[in-house]
């Protein structure tokens, strides 16, 4: 096992801990993932400092855990799965590096929160392309590295974005920036010259990035990203469309997409929508969900510098005849529930308490991607096997997220418990692997596998699992980047 | 010219492969996109125009060495130009031209093709390209009462051609050709028994001599009837004594309209003087003839050396011929004002046709090869939804027919002759 | 150099007698290399047994789909994938379409185009293969590059079928990346010139909305085609700029409204090359165009989704060319030649027009990477032309550079290039001391560096200067092709 002493040597005394009650915290979360106690919880404040402490790791053959949110995590991801780690906690890395207006990037340390950048973005401008309502400790970096999905698929080109470039301390110790970040010179000396570190793809015919972002920790540590961001509209419209059943919905989605005349766009039940909205509980939250339509489909249509009321109106006019295609209704509003007020959440972080706890306290979430024309059949299916363990339909959330400008869909389910509830837990975490079994056997896409079933999804394509662990091997031949994830 | 006067030529190749597609514009869908036969059939890069080019350039350093693969390349083509008009479409350099320079080579440095050898042999003996099934050539025209071109002057000579006149298949053509010009009141004569062979095909079979050598013989046999003006209902024959004798002077001494008998029929119809009266309710799509189209574009005598410096260009500047002058319209105008016809276009058409399959002596040469270049064809009538196709070229049809008939393909295969002559 | 015998009817027993090639005298028509055999493979099954044979017998071998261009190394084995030219599915609900390699560009966007959807098109043209990581005219709409690809079927250096993302998981296309960490980080060209190691058999490709006709309704003759009806919902237009600074702000503009389907940088020598049909015509249009323009300029085209929505892109799209100084050119203004530069310039027909016609070679500098960084290494980059153009190497076209916006200006595209006679041994040479030069003040200036380079530049200054990514890149495929059957390392230069 590593020593203190040479942690404290690399991060400073201060930023490393082996208190009981701090190491309890990193050793689980709200998964129904095993409980690991990590051996210490080191806190860097740089590049240099991870860089040392993976060589250090190598060193001594210490297995490194990766964290820059804060809690409550949901993955399990962040607890080690293995004794004796070292929890690289990112969390104080928070230096927003720049944001820049003309090229539309910003660059950011792995511990600048969503609710720390969106401020810091909008003084320039600008924007992110944001998941949906993420917890106020979420971080940008470790959103981006596990591609969640992000609420303007009409602004995710490719399934990497908004991800730009990043510099990361590959499982060997070598440090590595990707992109046009990687040169020539260092990162000042292409800002002398203009670069902004912005085009993802290299060097050379590979996209180093890609080898980052859904490894969860297993690669390396990144030490920055930049990111894309899109602009401030000067006006916004947003609405809802709600219906007893999903398939228009999508069908309509799918079209605002295709037509990118929609900047969000999502759909969600009314489960979700009662949970994320309701202000007085209980009360709120049952009336809403009695109210809302079973399904909501959520858009917003926005104008830019140039006439951004003709913008919007042609626009407008545009998904007034889809709607009468699909026979449809866009609204203001909703249940009692007003667009207006879910724009201003989806580009917003969750106020505490985070939405997922507000009902039960604890929520496991299943989630995948689909095509756009299997998301009924997977819905419906979830609703078949809620009933078999009892779970009751009613309090199941679901979010319907079209991805990369149409190409599919994020399906989510969220199903929430009371934690203090041997029974609900049980009841969940049962749901959760049941379903997940049958999704995988019928053709969800599970790109981003957590949790007990994680080894089994990444065995799908024995080709590429080869090449994967050859690709571990290069990058982290001593296998101490979060071991026991995934496939490693 | 010789091979080497295209050294420039083939090396402008840039290998980018337009030459086996259509013009990229043109593409209307996944089907039918693809333009040489060649290529489409044997896939390796070698029986595309840019794979021949750059043959003829690593030749033209190295020495040609003719290995199976090589003549295989070189003879497993239609010449039918499709690739002239495809790479023309963006470059400026001729590609048919040196194609058909390295099969001249070919044949002269003692490696023609056995078979087309033997057609060559027999078309210098007999004056036929196709074996003399016992009849005289001008059997067809007996009892007709046709002036006879050998005996008296005539202003217009109907060139039969070798297929029309020899082919139990075909001699109902030449008697249609005969009957349409009759009936529109033009005075014309044949050369009947006399008549030989103009020799094109010999020219793309890489035999050009033996074709100049037969040129000659026809052209004087021509010049003996007093002909100003030369029709012919064979697409190839059109070809020869329009393009190529003019290309090689042979007609330089000797004024002679040529037209092909779809164009003689637009004008006559234009002048009221054919006048198609029955009803024949038929839907039918129109096959190009290369040698009615793309290859029956004039002649362009140009002489001019290249201007030094960054560019392929000459002085005078070298006008091409790029395709579209070739007859494109004459026969689509003929089939419009047949009453009950209904033209439907297939989606490789005029210059950018797919080829039948029988240019380049591959009928003779690998009829299999020639066969599967007209199922291609076939195929693609098909999705038309035509009763029929039509072209106005007796060689295309009689693959064409050959083609349908082991298939069992239904569509009528005519000639455009024998829809007026029923319309008439 | 022939195969042995054995060797030959281990592959022959493969593919079939009938589609190997050996003959020595054959391997010029393909490129100017000896080959040891041209391959053509008909399905997956078929590549991962020649690529097996490859390493048995330790020979290198490289893919190509209509294989444009590539530098490749005598005794190799080329893979002439021309056999697999299936479009295997149009998924218009899911926006993608699977291709194989030989599937031609303008192939794949006709059949979308009935559909009313599009893809990406590459610059080099539509013959070139549908599935390539490619960029083009469009990409300002379009995307570019690999972030049009999805999921990718891949056989590996070794013979292994991998089948990336949802495909290999769960037998389903759109998604190319995952579970986990993903293998398009590694490989996401197709032929040379900069190849992946292995060969490409399927690859998803990502779909776009199109507003045009489902075909274009065309007249006349090669090489002429014009339209016969112009879409009353489109527009093309050529502006140019008193300065290079009014056009990169007018580019940027145009991007963030996110209002042209295309625009294209073309400069004036490229219009006047696309629009013309021979080299003489060429020239004289330069010199018409060239006193038109008022400077640098480019070429747009907008596309409403409904006549309110073009109503709008016009207005948006004339308030920012007047807002900088910009002005149309009139020769574009012509109905006629604005339909074929609306067509050629969707379909991407003619760029060979732009490139090789004058002289059969041409040498380039392409950049994908941020706008506007390149636009200012470009500059004395055309600068740096002036000479050869002067001493009558180069065709003429004032010292010219082109480029475009790539997702509404998010990335971008900047490309120089000099088009010489492939005859002339000097202008080789002055060619190449321009691409040298200029290659090599792009990395001293930090612009950016060229990866496509040779191995012993790459070594010692290119790699160290990108992150030392070619020590990560041996040790990849050291680890993906342990017999050494991939050549160059993956990397191939234009000569």
């Amino acid at each position: 096992m590593v020593e203190k002493q040479r942690l404290a040597e690399i991060v400073g005394s201060t930023n490393v801990s082996d208190d009981p009650t701090t190491l309890d915290a990193y050793s689980r979360d709200i998964s129904f993932v095993n409980q690991t106690k990590p051996a210490y919880v080191v806190k860097p404040h740089s590049g240099p400092q991870i860089k040392e402490l993976v060589k250090l790791a190598n060193e001594t053959r210490t297995p490194l855990v990766p964290v820059s949110s804060g809690p409550p995590h949901f993955r399990g991801d962040t607890v080690p799965a293995v004794g004796g780690a070292v929890v690289v906690d990112l969390s104080e890395m928070k230096r927003i590096i720049f944001v820049d207006r003309p090229r539309r990037v910003a660059m950011v340390e792995p511990g600048v929160t969503f609710a720390e950048l969106i401020p810091a973005a909008a003084q320039a401008g600008i924007r992110l392309n944001m998941p949906l309502f993420p917890r106020s400790t979420k971080t940008v970096v470790g959103s981006m590295l596990d591609r969640e999905p992000v609420v303007m698929p009409k602004y995710q080109w490719d399934i990497s974005d908004p991800l730009a470039c990043v510099e990361v301390i590959f499982g060997t110790g070598d440090d590595f920036r990707t992109g046009q970040a990687a040169g020539p010179g260092t990162i000042e000396e292409q800002w002398q010259v203009g670069g902004m570190q912005k085009a993802p793809y290299g060097p050379h015919i590979t996209a180093w990035h890609r080898l980052v972002q859904g490894a969860q920790g297993t690669i390396g540590i990144v030490t920055w990203a930049s990111l894309r961001c899109e602009l401030l509209p000067q006006l916004q419209e947003p609405y809802v469309v709600g219906n007893a059943s999903l398939a228009p919905l999508i069908e309509m989605a799918a079209w605002l997409v295709r037509l990118r005349i929609a900047n969000e766009c999502f759909i969600l039940s009314s489960a979700n929508l009662a949970a994320m909205f309701a202000e007085d509980w209980p009360r709120d939250y049952l009336r809403l969900k009695a109210e809302l339509p079973a399904w909501t489909l959520f858009y917003v249509v926005a104008g830019y510098s140039y006439f951004p009321e003709e913008r919007v109106a042609s626009h407008l006019k545009q998904i007034a005849a889809l709607g009468q295609r699909l026979a449809l209704e866009p609204l203001r509003a909703v249940g009692g529930l007003s667009a207006r007020k879910i724009m201003k959440a989806a580009q917003a972080t969750c106020p505490e308490p985070y939405w997922k706890l507000r009902y039960k306290g604890a929520c496991e979430d299943v989630f995948f991607l689909t095509l756009n024309d299997q998301v009924e059949d997977f819905v419906e299916l979830m609703q078949a096997l809620a009933a078999q363990v009892g779970y009751p339909a009613t309090d199941l959330g679901v979010y319907v997220q079209p991805i990369v400008q149409g190409t599919g869909c994020h399906l989510e389910f969220n199903l929430f418990y009371d934690p203090a509830s041997d029974h609900e837990a049980e009841r969940a975490r049962s749901l959760a692997s049941l379903a997940t079994t049958t999704f995988l056997d019928a053709g969800a896409f599970f790109s981003r596998p957590h949790g007990e079933h994680a080894r089994d999804i990444m065995n799908r394509d024995a080709a590429s699992l080869e090449v994967l662990k050859k690709l571990k091997g290069i990058f982290d031949p001593h296998q101490i980047m979060n071991p026991g994830k995934l496939c490693f | 010219m010789a091979l080497e006067d295209y050294a420039g030529d083939m090396n402008m190749c840039c290998r980018c492969s337009a030459c086996k597609f259509i013009p990229l514009q043109m593409v209307k869908g996944f089907k039918h996109a693809n333009v040489c036969p060649s290529i489409s059939r044997y896939n390796f890069h070698f029986f595309s125009a840019g794979g021949r080019l750059n043959l003829g350039v690593a030749g033209l350093e190295k020495g040609f060495n003719y290995t199976p693969w090589y003549l295989s390349s070189l003879y497993n083509c239609q010449q039918c130009g499709a690739c002239d008009v495809s790479c023309k479409y963006g470059m400026d350099m001729e590609v048919l031209l040196p194609i058909q320079e390295l099969r001249i080579k070919a044949v002269e440095d003692g490696h023609a093709h056995p078979a087309l050898a033997k057609v060559v042999e027999r078309m210098a003996k007999t004056g036929s390209m196709v074996p003399m099934e016992g009849a005289g050539r001008g059997d067809w025209a007996q009892g007709l009462g046709l002036k006879d071109a050998n005996q008296e002057k005539v202003e217009v000579l109907y060139h039969v051609g070798c297929l029309t006149s020899f082919d139990e298949g075909f001699r109902q053509l030449a008697q249609a050709t005969a009957q349409i010009l009759t009936a529109a009141g033009v005075d014309f004569g044949i050369l009947g028994q006399a008549e030989t062979c103009c020799g094109g095909r010999a020219y793309e079979m890489g035999h050009k001599q033996d074709f100049l050598t037969q040129a000659q013989k026809s052209l004087e046999q021509i010049k003996a009837t007093g002909a100003k003006t030369l029709v012919t209902s064979c697409a190839e024959c059109y070809q020869a004594y329009k393009v190529l004798y003019d290309r090689f002077g042979l007609r330089d001494d000797h004024e002679l309209k040529v037209l092909h008998i779809t164009e003689l029929m637009a004008d006559l119809l234009s002048q009221g003087k054919l006048q198609p009266k029955k009803t024949l309710d038929l839907c039918v799509t129109y096959h190009d003839p290369c040698h009615l189209g793309r290859l029956g574009e004039p002649w362009i005598h140009w002489q001019g050396k290249k201007v030094p410096g960054d560019r392929f260009i000459f002085d005078p500047p070298k006008p091409y011929r790029r395709g579209g002058g070739g007859v494109y319209e004459p026969p689509r105008q003929v089939l419009h004002s047949l009453p009950g016809v209904v033209l439907t276009e297939m989606d490789r058409i005029k210059e950018y046709a797919w080829c039948a399959g029988s240019c380049g002596g591959v009928i003779d040469s690998n009829p299999e090869f020639a066969q599967w270049t007209a199922e291609q064809r076939l195929e693609e009538a098909k999705c038309t939804g035509a009763d029929a196709i039509v072209s106005a070229s007796p060689w295309a049809e009689k693959l064409l027919k050959t083609a349908a008939g082991n298939g069992q393909c239904h569509l009528g295969i005519y000639d455009v002759v024998e829809l007026v002559a029923q319309a008439i | 150099m022939a195969l042995s015998k054995e060797r030959f009817q281990a592959f022959a027993d493969v593919v079939g007698e009938e589609n190997i090639c050996d003959d020595p005298t054959m391997m010029a028509a393909y490129f100017r290399t000896d080959f040891a055999a041209v391959i053509m493979p008909k399905d997956p099954s078929e590549v991962q047994a020649v690529v097996r044979l490859c390493n048995k017998f330790q020979l290198k071998f490289r893919p190509i789909c209509t294989g444009w261009t590539g530098t490749f190394q005598p005794g190799s084995i080329l893979l002439d994938l021309r056999r697999m030219n299936q479009i295997i599915e149009i998924n218009e609900k899911n926006m993608y379409a699977v291709v194989e390699p030989y599937v031609t560009s303008a192939q794949l966007q006709a059949e979308l185009f009935k559909r009313g959807l599009n893809t990406n098109m590459k610059g080099a043209g539509a013959q070139c293969s549908a599935m390539l990581r490619g960029h083009g005219h469009l990409d300002q709409s379009c995307g570019a590059d690999d972030r049009n690809h999805l999921a990718v079927e891949w056989v590996t250096p070794t013979g292994e079928l991998v089948k990336m993302g949802s495909w290999g998981a769960v037998g389903e296309w759109f998604c190319g990346d995952g579970p986990g960490p993903s293998l398009r980080s590694l490989v996401s060209s197709v032929v040379p010139p900069s190849t992946t190691p292995g060969v490409f058999t399927k690859v998803a490709m990502k779909l776009y909305h199109w507003p045009g006709p489902d075909k274009y309704a065309l007249e006349g003759h090669s090489p002429r085609y014009t339209l016969r009806e112009f879409p009353s919902n489109m527009m093309a237009r050529y502006y140019s700029f008193p300065t290079l600074e009014k056009m990169w702000q007018a580019e940027i503009a145009i991007g963030e409204a996110e209002i042209a389907l295309e625009l294209m940088g073309f400069n004036a020598a490229m219009v006047a090359a696309n629009i013309t049909t021979c080299n003489e015509e060429e020239m004289a249009m330069f010199e018409r165009l060239s006193k038109e323009v008022q400077g640098p300029g480019f070429f747009v085209i907008i596309a409403g989704d409904s006549p309110e929505d073009f109503a709008y892109k016009k207005k948006v799209l004339e308030t920012i060319i007047a807002e900088n100084d910009g002005q149309s050119l009139k020769t574009v203004e012509d109905p006629e030649l604005e339909g074929i530069l609306l067509t050629q310039c969707t379909r991407i027909s003619a760029s060979v027009r732009e490139t090789f016609r004058p002289g059969g070679c041409f040498k380039s500098i392409p950049i994908m990477g941020q706008r506007d960084l390149t636009i200012r290494w470009a500059i004395g980059a055309g600068q740096a032309k002036l000479p050869l153009i002067e001493k009558g190497l180069i065709a003429d076209d004032g010292g010219g550079f082109f480029g475009w916006g790539v997702e509404h200006g998010h990335l971008g595209k900047t490309e120089i290039f000099c088009k010489f006679s492939a005859l002339n041994p000097v202008a080789w040479e002055e060619v190449t001391k321009w691409h040298r030069e200029q290659s090599q003040r792009a990395l001293e200036e930090k612009y950016f560096a060229l990866t496509m380079a040779p191995e012993e530049e790459i070594e010692t200054k290119i790699g160290p200067a990108l992150s030392n990514y070619h020590v990560w890149w041996n040790k990849v495929l050291e680890a993906l092709d342990p017999n050494g059957v991939v050549p160059d390392k993956g990397m191939s230069w234009l000569l």
